[in-house]
């Protein structure tokens, strides 16, 4: 997953103890970007309902 | 192969990934389906208005978006926090994995829909973020900010962080009806 960085202007810097480690956010958008694609990749796979495809092949033959 | 022929094959191609959009919106599996359908429908009742060869994935997944918006407007309906599919659980993950996607399904459906919508689409689909603009009608550092944002109030929720600072919504308890929010510029852009 691409990293963005949106980070608004600040008058000082944030210190290290603020700061988050940049390892965890790795972890996190790793699980996330994984556990997504468990949760909406097998939806992606089911079967095209029966109906769904004949109202386009039906449509395709006018 | 004719160019109608071609529309019809696009939009055959196109119908997992238009699944995966209707369920981020949505938050439940029949009203995806049926989302689904209604958007196939537009289209093929628009197909004059597409010009071949731009970029039909954008153009469908607007017309979905639309019609989604469309319908939200007309029944204004609360809709009931889906859990995550059944099917998730039966694979052969952990315990502790399968209450951790359980709880990702549910923070998921609290997230504003377009923030959910932006974030499913990047990273399930591989968007990138011109095309996500494109497909969601909005500008490119919008749909940056929208991933983001989506990604950082995850984050904040399942890590156990606390509120954001931008005003994030509290968390919804479990089984409580939660109703569809747009954002402010989702609806001032229709």
């Amino acid at each position: 997953m691409t990293h963005v960085r949106m980070t608004k202007s600040q008058d000082k810097p944030p210190t290290p103890a603020a700061r988050k480690p940049r390892k965890t956010e790795m972890a996190f958008d790793l699980w996330l970007q994984r556990s997504l694609h468990q949760i909406f990749d097998e939806v992606a796979r089911e079967p095209i309902p029966d109906e769904l495809l004949k109202l386009i092949q039906e449509d395709k033959r006018k | 192969m004719t160019a109608m022929t071609t529309f019809h094959d696009q939009i055959i191609a196109i119908l997992p990934k238009l699944r995966v959009q209707a369920l981020a919106l949505t938050r439940n599996r029949a009203a995806a389906e049926d989302l689904v359908q209604d958007a196939v429908c537009n289209a093929l009742s628009a197909q004059d208005s597409f010009i071949p060869g731009t970029n039909f994935p954008a153009w469908m997944h607007r017309i979905l978006r639309n019609r989604f918006i469309s319908n939200l407007r007309k029944r204004r309906d609360t809709i009931d926090i889906d859990d995550v599919p059944s099917s998730v659980f039966a694979t052969e993950a952990a315990h502790e994995d399968r209450l951790a996607l359980k709880e990702l399904g549910k923070a998921m459906t609290r997230l504003p829909t377009d923030q959910r919508e932006a974030l499913v689409m990047v990273v399930v689909h591989g968007m990138s973020y011109e095309a996500l603009a494109e497909a969601t009608g909005c500008a490119v550092g919008t749909a940056k900010s929208r991933v983001f944002r989506a990604r950082r109030q995850l984050e904040a929720w399942l890590m156990g962080e606390p509120r954001q600072r931008d005003g994030a919504r509290p968390a919804v308890r479990s089984g409580e009806a939660v109703s569809m929010n747009l954002s402010v510029e989702d609806s001032a852009g229709l």
